[in-house]
């Protein structure tokens, strides 16, 4: 069993020098707020670069980040040719309040529900909130969990370096 | 697990694997993963009731290494409880690999072989799912094939064994679900206002005879096949959304249901308004013998086939969630009702920023029940008459930031639990509960944060029914961030009047990208510890704690 353990060990450590190149997974069927399953292939930006963050009604960190980049979301657009992806792992409980709590905070963002957690595991998202950055070519060039109130601007600049790179 | 052919051939894989990663660039494909590591160092506190730990230090730790490369994709969980720490079951002390599979993701068809998380619909007859942090794990170990062959046609198949604990359990469940988007599937209805999806599974469970004594002379004659089905239709026009779902099960004696031969059944109605800034929903279930475990003989909150989400608002304030509701899938009747609203800004109400209003209510019943003597179908039931108050509770939410750098939330909620949910009769509880949580951004780099809670209870410790949670309790907490990276958070819950108790707490984190670090010392109090109206009694603890994830 040690054996193993140390072999994962070594995989572990292998794996850390090559995560820079991953990609979105392709594959994986989330719902879209109307009820259509969507595989995450169209997750698309026209190769500009795309937040990706994974939320849920409940928590309140995830909340206050999405309402926090709501108020700059038009100038980040602007600017970067930004898109947010919002992914709420809600599950039976609270899925069907994405909608309403989506529309009730007038968030504009596109919006999936990954009711089954397939995206989430595949992403090694852990807690909520998990914010991804992906570039043009659908590179993950960063990723944090994690938000509190001007940690925004760091994402900003994450975010025009993706958006440099692409150009 | 202690099978030596199955860790050679684990050991093969795992070396057969890394030449593919020291090939990367030839062969392609990624390996991620995530690991976390929790520990904790308890000591005896009489008060609270924490028990003395004789390890000195427990501590759970699991790592998930994925590799994927186009369309496939394979994975295996490394799990370790040395020894589990308080409120994990002791089932799980041990390690090993406690879930692998390979899975292929085509356009068409994705096949899983070994372990898998499916749910058909909204769960109620099939959700094999986890929640590491409620130590559950329902995962189906076999082969799970999902078909698209048209666009807006999806197939499930799947069989499989559940996982318990290390080992499997010993009956088969089988399900096949189909869902038709008509929008997807009928071209005319493309671009209709009206989005509508429907879709039905059925899952059965075989499992072995077993002699199961109703009295000294007699043994239940046992159903060895039980079958579940669910239809649901999921419809949106412009603002409106309808979701409904109804299951129904045969019979299935168990020690869940006092082993009685009634068929289950549950229906789910949600119904939504919305538009941006305001929003409406309303939630009603009524749930009448819908427990569906893959053992007869399991008690506890492992080995469950189905979900029965509660409906109840999941709240997040210590106060508010002190008195969780667990769903009872022996039978519960439920309304749920949510309204959110944002006062435009620049009018008077709503200020310079705008202001947020969110307002909940839930009221859950026992179903009407008339028992019917003897062995048989248990009781018979009047659809729309409710039995005795479960739960009941209404919050009122006010958000507002003040100023570009302050933002006040003031919630006030009421509630009135009865603690037979728990298992334990005895007066209903009314709570009421008041919070004020204060954000300050300083600057770019540095926010504080405050809460205040407050709760007026009519409950009253004592020390036959040892229920920590009665009484007037009050709360602060204060949490200082350097940008998202840095925090500290000092706390204390302090029964004032008719309760008992003390419940400091200093944590400290830090997070990098996406590792975090977290300790904390302080005092735990026990209780629930509830997810989706899922529950784990967690006992109360004493010392320190640390968390360690981390995704890669």
């Amino acid at each position: 069993m040690k054996k193993i353990f140390l072999t994962m060990i070594c995989l572990a450590l292998g794996s850390i020098a090559i995560a820079q190149n991953a990609t979105l997974p392709q594959n994986i069927t989330v719902k879209a707020l109307d009820g259509t399953s969507v595989q995450t292939s169209a997750i698309q930006n026209d190769g500009k670069p795309i937040i990706l963050s994974f939320w849920a009604t409940w928590c309140k960190p995830c909340n206050r980040e999405l309402n926090t980049i709501k108020e700059v979301y038009e100038e980040w657009q602007e600017e970067t040719g930004v898109k947010l992806v919002a992914i709420s792992i809600d599950d039976a409980r609270s899925a069907s309040r994405v909608k309403p709590h989506v529309d009730g905070n007038g968030w504009e963002y596109e919006v999936y529900i990954d009711q089954n957690q397939d995206f989430k595991r595949a992403m090694n998202v852990v807690n909520v909130p998990h914010t991804f950055v992906i570039n043009g070519k659908g590179e993950i060039v960063w990723q944090h969990t994690s938000f509190v109130e001007g940690s925004e601007e760091e994402l900003l600049e994450v975010v025009k370096k993706a958006a440099a790179q692409t150009e | 697990m202690k099978n030596h052919t199955k860790q050679f051939l684990l050991l093969a894989l795992a070396v057969l694997t890394t030449p593919i990663l020291s090939a990367q660039g030839i062969l392609g494909g990624h390996v991620t993963g995530n690991v976390q590591i929790d520990g904790q160092i308890s000591s005896a506190d009489s008060v609270i009731g924490a028990q003395d730990v004789p390890e000195k230090l427990l501590m759970n730790a699991r790592a998930d290494i994925l590799y994927t490369n186009g369309d496939f994709s394979a994975g295996l969980r490394f799990e370790a409880y040395h020894n589990p720490m308080l409120g994990f079951k002791s089932q799980y002390k041990g390690e090993g690999i406690a879930n692998y599979f390979v899975r292929y993701q085509g356009d068409i068809i994705s096949i899983t072989a070994g372990n898998f998380y499916e749910q058909f619909g909204s769960g109620m007859i099939l959700r094999a799912y986890e929640d590491r942090y409620l130590g559950l794990d329902n995962s189906l170990r076999g082969l799970n094939v999902t078909l698209r062959p048209f666009n807006g046609i999806t197939i499930k198949a799947l069989a499989g064994k559940q996982r318990y604990f290390w080992n499997y359990s010993n009956s088969i469940v089988r399900g096949i679900d189909g869902e038709v988007n008509l929008n997807s599937l009928i071209s005319s209805m493309a671009e209709s206002k009206l989005r509508a999806t429907l879709g039905a599974g059925f899952v059965s469970k075989y499992e072995e005879n077993q002699s199961i004594y109703a009295d000294p002379s007699h043994i239940f004659n046992l159903p060895l096949n039980v079958g579940s089905g669910a239809v649901r239709m999921d419809l949106a026009y412009g603002n409106w959304g309808l979701q409904t779902e109804y299951a129904r099960k045969g019979q299935d004696p168990s020690v869940m249901n006092d082993f009685i031969y009634r068929n289950g059944e549950a229906l789910m109605i949600n119904a939504t308004y919305s538009q941006k800034g305001f929003s409406a929903n309303i939630q009603a279930k009524r749930v009448d013998n819908m427990c569906f475990k893959s053992e007869r003989t399991e008690s506890g909150e492992m080995l469950y086939i189905n979900y029965i989400p509660a409906i109840t608002k999941q709240h997040t304030y210590a106060f508010l969630s002190m008195y969780p509701y667990a769903t009872q899938t022996t039978g519960e009747m439920g309304l749920q009702g949510d309204i959110m609203y944002k006062i435009k800004k620049d009018t008077p109400l709503g200020g310079k920023y705008g202001t947020d209003i969110h307002l909940n209510a839930s009221v859950i019943t026992a179903i009407d029940t008339t028992q019917v003597p003897g062995p048989g179908i248990g009781y018979q039931s009047d659809w729309f008459k409710t039995g005795e108050l479960y739960y009941a509770d209404a919050s009122l939410e006010i958000a507002k930031k003040l100023n570009k750098d302050l933002k006040l939330t003031c919630t006030y909620g009421y509630q009135i639990f009865n603690p037979v949910v728990e298992g334990h009769p005895g007066d209903l509880h009314h709570n009421h509960i008041v919070v004020a949580d204060l954000t300050w951004k300083v600057d770019k780099k540095n926010v504080l944060r405050f809460e205040a809670e407050w709760m007026g209870s009519d409950s009253r410790f004592n020390y036959d029914v040892n229920d920590k949670r009665c009484g007037d309790w009050i709360m602060g907490l204060v949490e200082y961030n350097f940008t998202s990276a840095w925090f500290v958070s000092v706390s204390d819950q302090y029964a004032y009047r008719d309760g008992i108790g003390n419940y400091y707490n200093v944590s400290i984190g830090y997070t990098h990208g996406a590792t975090r670090l977290q300790m904390g010392y302080g005092k735990q109090r026990e209780g629930l510890l509830c997810i989706g109206g899922v529950c784990r009694m967690v006992p109360a603890s004493n010392g320190l704690t640390f968390s360690l994830t981390s995704s890669f």
